[in-house]
């Protein structure tokens, strides 16, 4: 059972969707008590990183979370600002982040021919083996959408790698914490083989 | 009637309390069915007859399809397209294109479309007609109303929910030959390897479908293509458009056309589970041997057995497993059809009702008799039409 | 390097698919969840579905409808139609679209461009423009449908809405759509070069060339396709079908 962090943000039904096609159950909550028993967490993200922050610490969800991804190291991945909500901040906000990836979230540079924000199906290369992303093959492809991007500390913690125009990370890992940029839920049967990697690791 | 609803038999034939066919796989269940003293079925028989009227594939069959063909070609000098071929991404309908191309023929595909296709059928029907560089002519009814006249069908409780589908396929041949000034249509059916399918859970015409949708559907039929009688004579008589069935006068092998058309355009088999079409596949997977306690794989499989494709045990055996069910399809049926799972349910759990309960077109299709005999000889109808439709129905109620 | 986009634009009618010519005339195109089935097995880029009747007759997007689509998709969908006020567009992102195409509401409320992009971000702000030649071969903008005409000039309304926040442009060229005659390459690159923003380019598109020259002289990010993708050809039946992705490939390779 994956359970689905439900804290206000995030595209939640299409994640359903696609655990739903793969036959994997999923559940969409926001309950304490729901996410302190679950085995497996996903954590959506769409919008701004200090509004996520923000409700994330409300209450006691960030206790939980911490609690489930630092003591019990359950399986845990954030989904494209998921996965900026891992690091230790962004340049787009102030809040500091969770902090389980020593990383950091910086704007994706503007450069001569190249859009921000970074919109459409890119090509991953794999960086440190994974056991996420270790039999993806070689044409995988993924939506991206987003203007700020992961710079891991220390190349370990990188998976997945993509340029636009600059090189960042696609795909960040430490030990039990998983973080994808891209939108697997929109990624075809890419997305559907991190979505079923994930539920059976 | 309560032998009617027998669920799925014990594997083996030897176990069944039916009586079935000693030589294909038909059982007593089969509407019109009867046995001679060898034990052999009345179905069993009308395929010898007719191999043996259409010489299939024998010399002189192929010579006799060979002068339809010249006579298509004749026929179709100085028009864009001399023949119409109907095309769903099957096996049939895509292999005869091949051959009509094969033969020299310039044909122009048509499609029907319930709007329930799957990727698979869309995607077969494009490779064959781009490697072939065929035109494709198509008739889309409305989504909304396609729905409505399935969900109708669904309401009286009777088996030919697709009846709106196989109907409406026929005009659509019929109205795209008569925009092109074409006068043969190509069909691929085969009752070598199909049979004729007994008319007890197949019937359709237009007025059947009017009478049902009159009484359960909820909007105005407008895009659906309705062969009402009058349009049938039309065609028949006035236009007369010629329907051929290559497959009654040749070898055919659907096994050897189905390697055929992988290797040459990297067609896709969507398996025996009518896959192409969501409806189809909801009819032959869940609702008819979930309502009916039957489907219509016998037809095939009977065909194959006598065919000595399969031995009679073991078509008797595929025929008792309980067939595929694609993931979702219910759930995608009941979406379209706008049913909640109670109203679904409690449909499913009526008394099946038959085609001979509502007003159909059948007792004048018998009335006229004489006049279809005349049409089937000069292949203005097909001559399982007349089988099917013409003769009176021994009813076995 | 992010792949350039060829995209399908769905048009919806009621709660059927069409496809229409010039924006009047319209056929029956079939149903529009089987259609995205289609599409995913064919593994598209991203959709886009316009309802072309919502702005016209001032109804609400059809929720129901857009719900029942974004179950059965597993790419990137935008919706444009009908668009006037932030909450529709919240209602749109929670059931699973990517992105919002605004046209006719914002010609009086531009604001709308900014709102939306503040709550959600630009990149799910997109703005719709579609464009026709007036009597003096100028362009112009026209709203609702293709119905009314503005006197907007297309590229000053373009960097307008770049300025309030969008995200992305679809430049619809009214002239050319259904007609598989060429896209107008003239329009697509005076717009392209007047913004930093991603402009897909719509209408017209009739074989994989034209696809790249919308790219090349055009200068457009994206190319949005409605006739192919649902005609099997030029005058002929319904197909639902994407252009074979090597021979994209080819061709955007030259450019």
């Amino acid at each position: 059972m994956i359970t689905i962090v439900d804290y206000g943000l995030g595209n939640l039904g299409s994640i359903k969707n696609m655990f739903n096609r793969l036959g994997i159950p999923s559940l969409i909550t926001s309950d304490i008590d729901q996410i302190s028993s679950a085995s497996k967490i996903l954590l959506p993200g769409v919008g701004s990183f200090d509004n996520a922050m923000s409700r994330i610490n409300h209450g006691s969800l960030r206790k939980v979370l911490d609690l489930k991804a630092l003591e019990e190291c359950i399986p845990i991945m954030g989904i494209c600002l998921g996965m900026q909500l891992l690091t230790n901040g962004s340049e787009e906000g102030s809040l500091p982040g969770l902090g389980w990836v020593p990383s950091k979230a910086v704007r994706i540079p503007a450069q001569q021919g190249l859009k921000v924000p970074h919109m459409g199906w890119n090509k991953v290369l794999p960086t440190s083996r994974s056991k996420l992303t270790e039999n993806l093959p070689n044409n995988a492809r993924f939506y991206f959408v987003h203007s700020y991007c992961v710079k891991v500390e220390h190349t370990k913690y990188s998976i997945l790698k993509t340029n636009h125009g600059i090189d960042f990370d696609a795909a960040i890992q430490n030990n039990n914490i998983f973080g994808v940029q891209f939108h697997p839920e929109k990624s075809h049967k890419f997305g559907m083989q991190i979505l079923q990697t994930f539920a059976d690791i | 009637m309560t032998d009617k609803n027998l669920a799925l038999q014990a594997s083996s034939i030897k176990m069944s309390k039916l009586t079935v066919c000693s030589r294909c796989i038909y059982d007593e269940r089969v509407d019109g069915i009867f046995f001679d003293m060898d034990g052999i079925c009345n179905f069993c028989h009308q395929v010898d007859t007719l191999i043996a009227e259409y010489r299939t594939g024998t010399v002189e069959g192929e010579s006799r399809l060979e002068t339809i063909l010249n006579q298509i070609k004749l026929k179709g000098k100085g028009k864009k397209y001399d023949c119409i071929i109907g095309v769903s991404g099957g096996t049939d309908s895509s292999y005869m294109l091949f051959l009509a191309k094969k033969w020299g023929l310039r044909p122009l595909a048509v499609h029907y479309d319930n709007t329930w296709n799957s990727a698979i059928a869309t995607e077969n029907i494009r490779k064959v007609l781009s490697t072939l560089d065929v035109d494709l002519y198509t008739h889309v009814v409305d989504n909304k109303e396609s729905e409505d006249i399935f969900r109708a069908f669904f309401f009286a409780g009777v088996a030919e929910m697709e009846a709106s589908t196989d109907l409406a396929f026929a005009e659509v041949l019929y109205r795209a030959a008569w925009k092109y000034n074409v006068k043969y249509v190509l069909e691929g059916h085969s009752f070598v390897t199909e049979g004729i399918t007994p008319i007890g859970r197949n019937y359709f015409d237009g007025r059947y479908i009017k009478s049902v949708h009159s009484l359960f559907g909820r909007r105005r039929m407008q895009s659906y293509p309705l062969m009402t009688f009058g349009r049938f004579l039309f065609w028949t008589c006035f236009a007369r458009i010629r329907k051929i069935r290559p497959f009654w006068y040749l070898d055919y092998s659907k096994e050897d056309a189905r390697e055929f058309l992988q290797d040459r355009c990297d067609w896709v088999y969507y398996g025996g589970h009518h896959l192409e079409n969501r409806m189809s596949s909801f009819l032959h997977s869940i609702y008819l041997p979930q309502k009916f306690s039957t489907d219509m794989r016998n037809n095939t499989l009977a065909a194959l057995v006598r065919n000595g494709l399969l031995t009679r045990e073991e078509g008797w055996e595929e025929y008792n497993t309980p067939p595929l069910v694609e993931e979702a399809l219910l759930e995608y049926t009941k979406k379209r059809l706008d049913l909640t799972d109670e109203e679904y349910l409690r449909v499913m759990a009526l008394p099946p009702r038959s085609w001979w309960e509502f007003p159909t077109y059948k007792k004048l299709f018998e009335l006229l008799r004489p006049l279809f005999q005349l049409l089937a000889a000069t292949d203005l109808v097909p001559k399982s039409f007349y089988i099917k439709y013409c003769l009176p129905k021994k009813n076995k109620k | 390097m992010v792949r350039t986009r060829i995209i399908p634009t769905l048009l919806l009618r009621n709660e059927s698919l069409v496809k229409t010519v010039k924006f009047g005339k319209f056929s029956y195109i079939g149903d529009p969840c089987n259609a995205v089935r289609i599409f995913n097995e064919l593994e598209v880029d991203e959709l886009v579905f316009l309802d072309i009747l919502a702005s016209p007759r001032g109804t609400e997007p059809n929720y129901k409808l857009l719900r029942d689509i974004a179950d059965e998709c597993f790419m990137p969908m935008g919706y444009g139609g009908g668009i006037k006020t932030a909450e529709q567009a919240h209602k749109i992102f929670s059931i699973g679209f990517e992105k919002v195409f605004l046209n006719t509401s914002i010609v009086n409320n531009p604001n709308l461009i900014e709102q939306i992009s503040t709550a959600y971000g630009s990149q799910a702000t997109a703005v719709s423009i579609d464009v026709k030649k007036n009597i003096f071969g100028n362009y112009k903008v026209v709203t609702c449908g293709g119905r009314k005409r503005t006197a907007l000039d297309p590229v000053i309304w373009a960097k307008e809405a770049e300025k309030m926040g969008a995200g992305e442009i679809l430049l619809t060229a009214v002239d050319c759509e259904g007609t598989w005659q060429g896209m107008d390459c003239d329009l697509i690159s005076k717009v392209s070069s007047a913004v930093n923003i991603p402009v897909i380019a719509q209408g017209g598109a009739g074989n994989i060339g034209d696809i790249g020259e919308g790219i090349d002289r055009g200068g457009a990010s994206a190319v949005a396709l409605g006739s192919m993708v649902v005609f099997q050809k030029q005058g002929m039946g319904v197909l639902v079908n994407f252009p074979d992705k090597k021979l994209i490939e080819v061709e955007l390779g030259k450019h």
